[in-house]
């Protein structure tokens, strides 16, 4: 059998080659695009590390826990690679909340505080800090100085790296060991084996050290990536989510990948059958040149098994060869642009690091600060065997097809058409064209299979731009809409009253500032929106209703009423007309328009957004009114935020509402974005500043966002703007535009990436639309040959052929548009809003895309025919009269 | 009037060793109106003979003309067109188009020439004639044998040609078809005053031509002329 297969291989040169390559190409598809992902969520792994920090969980712990656990610690069921230390000594709450620590090395490294200027501390009055602490604390930026805390004067001895969240409330001031406070937190910062379960480990690690469970924080950014909890069961989630009332199709794909990683395990899986669709095609269509001979083999009386010996042998062979060779070119050609990628990245940490302090966040600059390309080694075990077990079953399909066919069917040729009875040539018509359509559309199974086939991998390369479209719309809009990201700079208050303001002088002084533009002043009071008759979404508030800052604070955030209504806590902004315009992308019902805004006095609502991106705002639309009560600031407190006070506290207005918005530009920090809920979306109601003076007499700003002139050099207007804020208290200034730039790299990244893959299937998909044309056009040689050998000329036969890869082309097009826009549109819609939260699904395909595919399908499928048909026309008529 | 000549022919096949000389000088006339059969044994030549007075090959030496014209000094297309015009087709295996229905696998050749008229009439009484008009909107592989070798037949005289080759067009059929089939093409031959060549291998088939030509080892031995006052081949 194997010589029969191999003598078949060798004497069909073409045929062979073509099921080669496609295996070549699928392996490189499957092996590169899973280790493209892989390295992709492995990037981001690392980014989150970098981020969030490199550790796993962090516990409290009493001293002697704390004192005894050590870095490389093995115990019952867990390994600890890793355990930083860190002590709180001391805290001052005056104008900062500043937090004097004592940290082991472990735990700087893990928190990426490393130390980049003189030396840590040694002394009781030494200090080591980061930029953005020194910074805003007025240090001058000279080693050795000092600096006065709390009433005490410190000496500088070093300066380390920033947190990357670094406009968190807290601030951390790093002293030694000798340094003793009123007091003492300990807390270590677990990073455990990720080789392993993190969950078990870390309950092996508590049940050892007698730890509670509810004294451990997850890195829940890092450990999302690693199983940092336990996985519910498949069966389970998609019982639930087809059962329950609460679960829906959204749940079950949010669920497993959480979970199970579906986009990664899926996409495996998708490429895994891709794969087999293309190398079965191919197959199939060379097997069908040699059906008579397999007939033949059958008369001579050479079993089904034999023969289907021979089909897998041939496959196999193939496969072993084909495979390997495929991973090694789809690996080595996607790791050699993926480390071209990272030029994007080159010298970007070194650089800032060097600089001398100022301003200038150094960890923000960060991000992805090494973008390696790791070989997904579990996708091509997966789809090596999986290929090779399908393609054994391809071969047992390819024989019971022949089963099916006698010889003598094989002979007698193509009758599985439909027969219609009408005679064409009665009226004028051009019998060439009839020809071609008879040869396309007389059996309607084989043209939808071959239409089906065509449009594959144009609807895969539509969907796969439509989707990069959409992330870069949705990452811009993110960036804007998440506080600071849409501007360089952002001038806050390390403040969570709202007495705390910045002058408009300050802000004046901001915008005035040569090296400044699109400098957004916002105003900002905390208010309470009432008589919310319903709440569409019962649990929407429950945890925050039950989370203790917020209980604490403000007494609930949605609290249920007497007569059945509800009050509901909101952030007020006051915005500037220009930001005001921005907000127009985000818009979901109604219109923006400032000058309406001032003078109907009318409101803009950022709806709520449950967990599978569906938005809605108490069942009120444009034109419907809100009550709005804020706490006036002649004798503010922060108790006023209870609204609980008497009636005289605050000013209750009705605004009717002009639109609804999916998310807030510039966002408040240290209200209701805080602790867990600093980056979620929050309640709130936007207004231009000009209304938060007149209704609420509210003059000075609580945040000012801006952005560098184009020539200006960064460091000089950060400068600038930390001169013009040196006398408002609690001012703190952050630059985010090293941070820009990396995330604008990290989207262009993406964006390739997404291109890339979208490229090579397209590519693969041409392969093979180019094999079956050729072989619709090869299969009917002996009908062309007749047509030939009646008298038609080279120019009516090429003409003939042109039809029909045009029809086809055109037809394949017609089939991507249908399917594209009526089903993988929606379905994509879907995924983008619910299951990939996109904000705005706005961005359609570019026309000169969807032109482009369409043209190249139909330049694709003439030239696929045309070479066929170029060769025919050189062979023999009467060899192709003779050829069964 | 000759209305085919063919001027010391040769064709080879095949390059240095693997050479085989298939035809070799072979010189013929045939008349207008003639029924000439060609009679071989297998691989003695005949059907290569018949495809390169065809223009369905290329000749390796010597020169074909069919009324007159010397075909081997026509380009492609020139020649596809002579070819549409002058000459009918008949082959074993029919060569029917299996996804059209008999009028319109008749009707094919005619659609070929642009603008050209189909003659409706013309084709009725062909299939009338053939005995398979009230078969006309079936497919061929709804008919039997005969009944395809009959369409095939309609179709290579619907552009009336001056010259019909059939190759061995009762190959496939039973001993009553075959006489069928013979008696239709001798009755077309008269009655549109074609000139047939007819490639056999059957000898009793061959008796009942006008003319056998005898082709063995790519050479014609023999010749029996039926017409001897329009003319005849020079060997024979």
């Amino acid at each position: 059998m194997l010589k029969l297969a191999w003598k078949y291989m060798r004497y069909y040169k073409n045929q062979t080659l073509a099921i080669f390559a496609s295996i070549i190409l699928t392996a490189s598809l499957l092996s590169g695009i899973s280790s493209l992902i892989y390295s992709s969520q492995k990037n981001d792994l690392a980014n989150s590390k970098t981020i969030y920090g490199d550790w796993h969980y962090y516990a409290e712990t009493d001293k002697e826990t704390y004192e005894s656990v050590q870095s490389g610690e093995q115990g019952d069921g867990y390994l600890l690679e890793r355990c930083g230390k860190m002590e709180i000594r001391d805290v001052i709450a005056e104008e900062f909340l500043i937090c004097f620590i004592h940290t082991d090395e472990a735990y700087r490294q893990m928190a990426h505080r490393d130390l980049l200027k003189g030396v840590l501390p040694e002394k009781e009055d030494e200090i080591a800090a980061d930029g953005f602490v020194l910074s805003n604390l007025g240090f001058s930026g000279d080693l050795g100085d000092s600096l006065r805390i709390g009433g005490k004067d410190y000496t500088v001895t070093g300066i380390l790296k920033s947190e990357w969240d670094a406009s968190s409330g807290e601030m951390e001031v790093f002293v030694s060991d000798s340094f003793t406070g009123r007091g003492s937190q300990t807390f270590l910062y677990l990073g455990f084996d990720e080789e392993e379960k993190l969950y078990r480990q870390l309950d092996a690690f508590l049940r050892e050290y007698e730890i509670p469970s509810d004294a451990v924080v997850n890195n829940e950014e890092v450990t999302r990536y690693l199983g940092g909890e336990e996985p519910a069961g498949i069966y389970e989630t998609i019982k639930f989510g087809l059962t329950e009332e609460e679960g829906n199709f959204t749940y079950i794909v949010l669920k497993l990948q959480s979970d199970y990683n579906l986009a990664y395990n899926g996409m495996v899986f998708l490429l895994c059958l891709f794969s087999l669709f293309v190398v079965y095609s191919v197959f199939s269509i060379s097997v069908s040149k040699r059906t008579s001979e397999y007939g033949i083999l059958k008369t001579l009386g050479v079993g089904e098994g034999q023969i289907g010996g021979t089909l897998i042998l041939e496959l196999w062979t193939m496969f072993l060869a084909g495979y390997p060779l495929g991973c090694f070119l789809g690996n080595g050609i996607l790791s050699l642009v993926y480390q071209k990628f990272s030029g994007v990245f080159g010298g970007k940490g070194a650089g800032v690091t060097e600089k001398s302090l100022s301003v200038a966040d150094q960890t923000l600059a960060e991000g992805v600060s090494e973008v390696r390309f790791c070989l997904s080694w579990d996708a091509m075990i997966f789809g090596f065997a999986f290929l090779m077990v399908s393609l054994g079953f391809v071969a047992l399909m390819v024989v019971r097809s022949l089963r099916k066919q006698s010889l003598k069917e094989v002979m007698s040729g193509d009758t599985s058409f439909t027969k219609r009875r009408k005679i064409y040539a009665l009226r004028p018509v051009n019998m060439a064209g009839v020809v071609v359509r008879k040869f396309m559309f007389s059996n309607k199974r084989k043209v939808i299979g071959i239409l089906l086939s065509l449009s594959v991998g144009g609807c895969i390369f539509l969907c796969t731009t439509y989707m990069a479209e959409n992330l870069k719309i949705h990452a811009e809009l993110s960036l804007k809409s998440d506080d600071g990201l849409g501007s360089e700079y952002r001038v806050s208050l390390k403040s969570n009253s709202l007495g705390d303001t910045i002058p408009e002088a300050a802000a004046d002084k901001i915008k005035n500032m040569p090296g400044t533009e699109r400098v957004y002043a916002t105003k900002f009071t905390f208010g309470e929106v009432t008589r919310i008759e319903e709440l569409e979404w019962d649990s929407f508030f429950d945890d925050q209703n039950t989370d203790d800052y917020f209980v604490s604070r403000y007494g609930g955030i949605c609290l249920p009423q007497e007569d059945g209504t509800y009050k509901i806590k909101y952030d007020v902004y006051g915005y500037e007309d220009e930001l005001l315009g921005q907000l127009d992308e985000f818009v979901l019902e109604g219109g923006i328009d400032p000058e309406t805004l001032k003078t109907g006095n009318k409101i803009i609502a950022v709806a709520n957004m449950d967990g599978q991106g569906n938005y809605y705002f108490y069942g009120r639309r444009p034109g419907d009114t809100i009550t709005l009560r804020v706490p006036k600031m002649d004798h503010y407190t922060d108790e006023l935020l209870k609204f609980q006070s008497g009636e005289e506290n605050y000013i209750e207005k009705e605004f009717e509402i002009a639109a609804i918005v999916s998310r807030p530009l510039a966002r408040e920090e240290g209200f209701l974005q805080e602790g867990f809920y600093k980056d979620a979306l929050m309640p709130g109601l936007i207004m231009t500043n000009e209304q938060m003076k007149e209704n609420f007499g509210i003059v000075d700003y609580s945040f000012i966002n801006a952005s560098p002139a184009k020539d200006a050099v960064t460091e000089e207007v950060s400068n600038q703007i930390l001169q013009a804020i040196r006398d408002v208290p609690k001012a703190v200034l952050v630059d985010y535009s090293a941070a820009i730039k990396t995330q604008k790299n990290y989207l262009r990244q993406q964006q390739i990436f997404f291109s890339s893959i979208a490229v090579i299937l397209f590519v693969i998909s041409l392969f093979h639309i180019a094999n079956s044309m050729n072989h619709t056009i090869l299969v009917r040689r002996r009908e062309y040959g007749i047509i030939r050998a009646m008298g038609i000329t080279d120019i009516g036969f090429y003409k003939m052929i042109l039809q029909t890869g045009i029809l086809y082309g055109v037809l394949a097009d017609v089939v991507i548009c249908l399917v594209y826009n009526l089903v993988l549109r929606r379905v994509m819609n879907y995924y983008m809003a619910h299951i990939l939260q996109f904000l705005h699904i706005q961005a359609g395909v570019p026309n000169r895309v969807l032109f482009g595919i369409m043209a190249l399908n139909v330049a694709i499928a003439v030239a696929a025919v045309i070479i066929p048909a170029w060769k025919l026309a050189r062979e023999n008529i009467i060899s192709e009269i003779h050829n069964f | 009037m000759s209305i085919l000549e063919l001027r010391h022919i040769g064709k080879t096949y095949g390059e240095k060793e693997n050479q085989v000389n298939a035809l070799q000088d072979i010189s013929l006339q045939v008349e207008e109106g003639e029924f000439a059969a060609i009679v071989g044994t297998s691989g003695s030549g005949k059907s290569t003979l018949l495809n390169l007075m065809g223009g369905l090959d290329n000749p390796t030496k010597g020169e074909i003309f069919i009324k007159n014209r010397e075909i081997g000094s026509l380009s492609r297309k020139e020649l596809t067109i002579f070819r549409r015009r002058n000459i009918g087709f008949v082959f074993q295996n029919y060569s029917l188009m299996p996804v059209l229905n008999v009028y319109d696998n008749v009707a094919l050749p005619v659609t070929f020439d642009r603008g050209k008229h189909i003659n409706r009439k013309y084709i009725e009484e062909l299939l009338r004639e053939l005995g398979i008009w009230e078969k006309r909107r079936k497919y061929p592989n709804e008919l039997s044998g005969g009944q395809q070798q009959r369409v095939a037949i309609a179709r290579a005289l619907v552009n009336k040609p001056h010259l019909l080759l059939c190759d061995e067009p009762t190959g496939n059929l039973d001993s009553a078809t075959t006489i069928e089939v013979m008696g239709l093409l001798k009755a077309s031959c008269r009655k549109y005053q074609q000139t047939i060549l007819m490639v056999t291998h059957n000898e009793a088939i061959a008796q009942t031509c006008d003319r056998v030509i005898h082709i063995e080892d790519g050479r014609i031995v023999t010749g029996k002329r039926r017409f001897p006052e329009k003319g005849g081949d020079e060997e024979c």
